[in-house]
């Protein structure tokens, strides 16, 4: 009765473990991938949203196509992988334990991959364990894979990139978005992501936190209060809501018991989430042998997390020969600065957990408005390189591109055939306008903005009406002709609105350019259209 | 530098115990433990509470302990330690078993306890779960379980109330002599002072005796268990079995808690933290279907593994140790410690406070090795 | 627990509060009164405050209270969060049926 024995045991087949037996098996190792869910991609295959970053970090691809094609790269390189295997233990000298169907089975590796990722932090409060209460991270689940709208009603708490992109898909799911609260005094993630859903009215309250939920058998009504700069609350200052949902979106901490039962060195840091084993440059833990990468590492994105795993994936080819020394050096410079650059900006490594950031890397202001409404205010915005001055606009149709953080993301630039948009080598560079450059109207560049931040304007449409093309991705479509309203950043409501355009094809990949007419006066401040 | 009328090393069950009984007889001692309260043996072990099959030296101290102190217990203590008197199966499938079993009841009834063998019928009357492999079995109706965790914790906790000092993540490293006669203990950041120190640090009182010249025949043993998920009352026996592949019982919580033995234990116990095994739970669970086969759905949600000091001879070390007087010993429970706990507790109290315990001790004297 | 820490009993009468009985261990359904009546009562650590409450030691095995729990004792007993070292993960990460677990090929 032998023992099985791999070169390589991966343990998740998320963007981290994926990206690490991808890596390894192309430089010819005998990889097993287990993963404990049906369908595998981990994070990826609930991410319907267009990634950031720059091409070769996937942006503008959506996360669940980005695992697709993770998947046959795995497949064509001879990567096994096997689903609904739980990974139950590791045990001494880099044993593995796996449940799969009705039995459990040892296997041995020359080396584990530990990828499990993360799983969702709580906090309490009264009410709490009233059903309907729910992790973002499950209510993602729920739409995303199982096609379920998690209520009708809900109130999304944390204001992170979580909060923000989750707090959207359940619009896009149909549900109503009451409103996004969170403890700190500012939002937490992208201000792009926050304005997504600003300009459909949804409220953003700062320095709020959830007192209770009240139901008699589910979530009923919710309150939340106003806090002080000691947490305390504001007397005073509750608010009620009605709703049946609340969406907790208050962090991720690393599932690392399979790296503490393996016996690995392990460290509480909060920068990272909770409790992470303490690993090397190249994701190796303190047992030799045993590598750990992606979110169970230290929290951060997905992008980040398929770089991670193929640094992993070429230290275990280099340290098993299957990599020269110098081959491994050239790959890990690569994809250490590729890493280094998403970490940069002003969601970066270095600026976490700081609030006094005033200014942007390239020296413009940073909103505080954004960060405390979750839009830009409209004196704001002539302030950016991505904004055309007033004289251009009046000349001729130009994008206007409300994209005012640093943020490792370039799709924009590389989408324009004109060369409209630059952002240059540093990709967190604000994106400009270049002044040369003649816009064509194709809007390529509004449906390549994984933010949805970028807007045609036409001024000169017809005689008292400017034309807005915006990003569109809700159904139903609405058609040509369809009168409506016209909202602002805010979601106020402006004033009546038409729709004169609809364009939607392949290459958009499910981002509608909607072109609606609006009363001139409302150039720069209509950026919703909502059918009545 | 710090002084004690008594210093115990050791805040596990047995430390615990002693500090407790010391205190109802005012004497209210400092127990230093290394890492937490009852984070050894007392927290890795079945739970057992039984007379049966010990050695007959252990025989006194746990009918004692089951007939006058564990039923009282958790009223004494002010916390349910969730002790259960339903009565202790023994289960055979072979004729060998039922020799084994023969042998266990005859050794019990020379000190005069309750245990018989029953047949095949008289074991489904007590417990209707069990596989229809099983012939018979040893029954000892006064013996029981009870919740090891909970009731180190609780021995803690009323003896905290009383007066008694604990320190916790204070680790003894070293006995202290003047003059001929103990005189504290040093520990890593301290100095503790006191004409009496009781040693009941599991495996490390080997160590500790030995910087005062005194070295017990002792051995680490790593033994695991299984913890399965609750499931509604089934039985409330403690189970064992001839064969001595598992044992275990079901808690007031509903979950089962089952240790297991593969044979390979003396040669697979050289870690320096207690760790699981590949193959150990799976062997557990094919033992335990081979007796109660009703479990097999049942999940397993945790297993933990944890080490025993075992002495040559199976029983313990418990008394003074006249060449180094103000020292006495209470070690080497060699896995069966938690059952006499309150007994040992008990008996010990009486000989710092007496000078002698109301059950002799002798039978577990330091030095019996050398006399054999 | 690294450092010393006298188990000191006290001698004020235990406190109750408000939010006593919000639900910290969903799985155990133990609040965070029972919790700090434990550290009360001298339960100072994380795996004491487990043994004697059950906190942790449900189907989740501590992944959703764990950090919760830390901060309450943190909180009550005025001790660093990072010198708070939690439970001790074990095997199996998930839960298995006894059935399976004994199938591993080894021995039928």
């Amino acid at each position: 009765m032998m023992m099985e024995r791999f070169e390589v045991i991966v343990i998740g087949a998320g963007p981290a473990g994926l990206a690490a037996a991808i890596e390894a098996a192309s430089n010819g190792m005998q990889v097993v991938v287990f993963d404990e869910n049906s369908r595998p991609g981990g994070q990826l295959f609930k991410q319907i949203h267009k990634f950031f970053g720059s091409k070769e970090h996937h942006a503008k691809i959506r996360g669940f196509k980005i695992g697709e094609k993770f998947l046959q790269e795995a497949e064509t390189l001879g990567v096994k992988v096997v689903l609904n295997a739980s990974v139950i233990g590791i045990f001494q000298n880099r044993e593995v334990s796996v449940m799969l169907g009705d039995r459990i089975s040892h296997y041995r590796a020359n080396a584990i991959v530990i990828a499990t990722g993360a799983s969702e932090k709580m906090i309490p409060f009264a009410g709490w364990t009233l059903p309907g209460v729910i992790g973002a991270g499950a209510a993602q689940t729920m739409m995303n894979i199982h096609g379920i709208r998690p209520g009708n009603r809900v109130l999304m708490v944390g204001s992170g990139n979580v909060g923000l992109v989750v707090g959207f898909q359940l619009i896009q799911a149909g549900c109503k978005l009451e409103a996004v609260i969170d403890a700190a005094p500012r939002i937490g993630g992208y201000g792009v992501h926050a304005a997504k859903i600003a300009r459909l009215g949804v409220p953003f309250y700062l320095s709020h936190t959830i007192i209770g939920a009240r139901g008699a058998e589910f979530v009923e009504r919710a309150t939340i209060a106003e806090v002080d700069q000691n947490w305390q609350q504001v007397p005073g200052t509750e608010k009620d809501l009605e709703l049946d949902t609340i969406c907790l979106a208050v962090g991720l901490t690393p599932m690392s018991q399979l790296a503490r039962i393996a016996g690995c060195q392990v460290a509480d840091l909060p920068q990272k989430g909770g409790m992470v084993p303490v690993c090397n440059a190249f994701g190796e833990t303190s047992i030799p042998g045993i590598y750990a990468t992606g979110d169970v590492a230290g929290i951060e994105e997905a992008s980040s997390a398929m770089i991670q795993g193929k640094i992993a994936g070429a230290a275990i080819s280099l340290a098993q020969g299957y990599l020269s020394a110098e081959d491994f050096q050239l790959r890990y410079a690569s994809y250490d600065h590729s890493l280094g650059q998403l970490r940069e900006g002003t969601f970066g490594h270095e600026n976490k957990g700081r609030t006094d950031l005033k200014t942007t890397d390239d020296g413009y202001p940073l909103s505080q408005f954004l960060f405390r409404k979750g839009y830009l205010a409209d004196g704001e915005l002539s302030h950016y390189p991505g904004v055309p001055t007033s004289e251009r606009l009046n000349q001729e149709l130009m994008p206007v591109i409300e994209c005012i953080q640093n943020i490792p993301c370039n799709p924009c630039q590389d989408a324009c055939p004109q060369g409209c948009i630059v952002i240059g080598s540093t990709i967190t560079n604000l994106p400009a306008i270049n002044q040369s450059a003649k816009c064509s109207g194709c809007g390529m560049c509004v449906v390549s903005c994984s933010g949805q931040a970028i807007f045609l304007v036409d001024v000169n449409y017809a005689p008292g009406y400017a034309a807005i093309s915006l990003p569109y991705e809700f159904k139903p479509l609405p058609a040509v002709g369809t009168s409506g309203v016209a909202l602002d950043r805010s979601g106020a409501i402006l004033g009546e609105a038409e729709v004169i355009s609809v364009r939607k094809t392949a290459v958009m990949d499910e981002t509608a350019i909607l072109t609606m007419k609006v009363p001139v006066q409302w150039a720069m401040s209509a950026r919703f259209f909502k059918q009545l | 530098m710090k002084n004690a009328d008594v210093i115990i090393v050791g805040g596990g069950v047995i430390g615990c115990s002693m500090a407790y009984y010391l205190a109802k007889s005012k004497i209210k001692a400092v127990v230093l433990e290394k890492e937490e309260i009852g984070v050894g043996a007392s927290s890795a072990n079945g739970g057992g509470v039984r007379q049966s099959a010990r050695d007959l030296r252990e025989m006194p101290l746990a009918m004692h302990a089951v007939t006058k102190l564990w039923p009282g217990l958790t009223d004494e203590l002010g916390v349910d330690v969730e002790y259960h008197q339903k009565g202790n199966l023994r289960l055979g499938k072979t004729e060998g078993h039922m020799e084994i079993l023969d042998r266990i009841v005859g050794q019990g009834k020379l000190a005069g306890l309750d245990l018989k063998i029953i047949g095949r019928d008289e074991v489904r009357e007590i417990c209707p779960y069990v596989s229809e492999e099983v012939i018979g079995a040893s029954f000892c109706p006064t013996d029981g379980h009870a919740n090891p965790m909970k009731t180190t914790l609780a021995f803690y906790k009323r003896a905290r109330e009383l007066g008694t000092t604990f320190i916790t993540g204070e680790w003894v490293k070293s006995l202290l002599m003047t003059k001929g006669k103990i005189s504290g203990v040093i520990t890593g950041t301290n100095e503790y002072h006191a004409s009496k120190v009781i040693l009941a640090a599991g495996l490390e009182s080997r160590t500790l005796a030995k910087t005062v010249g005194i070295d017990l025949p002792m051995q680490k043993i790593m033994l695991e268990a299984l913890i399965t998920e609750a499931l509604p009352k089934m039985f409330p026996q403690m189970i064992g079995t001839a064969a001595a592949d598992f044992y275990g019982h079901q808690t007031d919580h509903g979950s089962f808690v089952f240790g297991g033995v593969t044979g390979l234990e003396p040669f697979t116990s050289d870690e320096s933290q207690p760790v699981t095994r590949r193959f150990t739970a799976p062997a557990t669970c094919r033992a335990i279907l081979g007796y109660f086969p009703c479990l097999e759905h049942t999940k397993i949600i945790r297993t933990w593994s944890g080490f025993l000091d075992e002495m040559a001879d199976h029983v313990p070390v418990l008394g003074q140790v006249e060449e180094v007087p103000g020292l006495t010993l209470a070690c080497g429970f060699s896995g069966h410690g938690f059952g006499i706990s309150p007994a040992v507790g008990q008996l010990v109290a009486e000989l710092i406070v007496n000078g002698q315990p109301s059950i002799s001790l002798e039978a577990f004297h330091y030095d019996r090795f050398r006399r054999v | 627990m690294k450092k010393p820490m006298e188990r000191t009993f006290h001698t004020s009468e235990f406190k109750a509060q408000a939010d006593d009985s919000l639900i910290i261990c969903r799985c155990e359904e133990i609040t965070k009164g029972e919790i700090r009546r434990a550290l009360y009562d001298g339960m100072s650590t994380i795996n004491e405050i487990k043994r004697f409450l059950r906190v942790g030691m449900g189907l989740c095995q501590g992944q959703t209270c764990n950090r919760l729990v830390k901060g309450i004792i943190a909180g009550e007993l005025g001790i660093a969060w990072q010198d708070l070292e939690v439970s001790k993960p074990r095997s199996p990460v998930r839960p298995i049926a006894m059935k399976i677990y004994a199938n591993d090929g080894l021995v039928k």
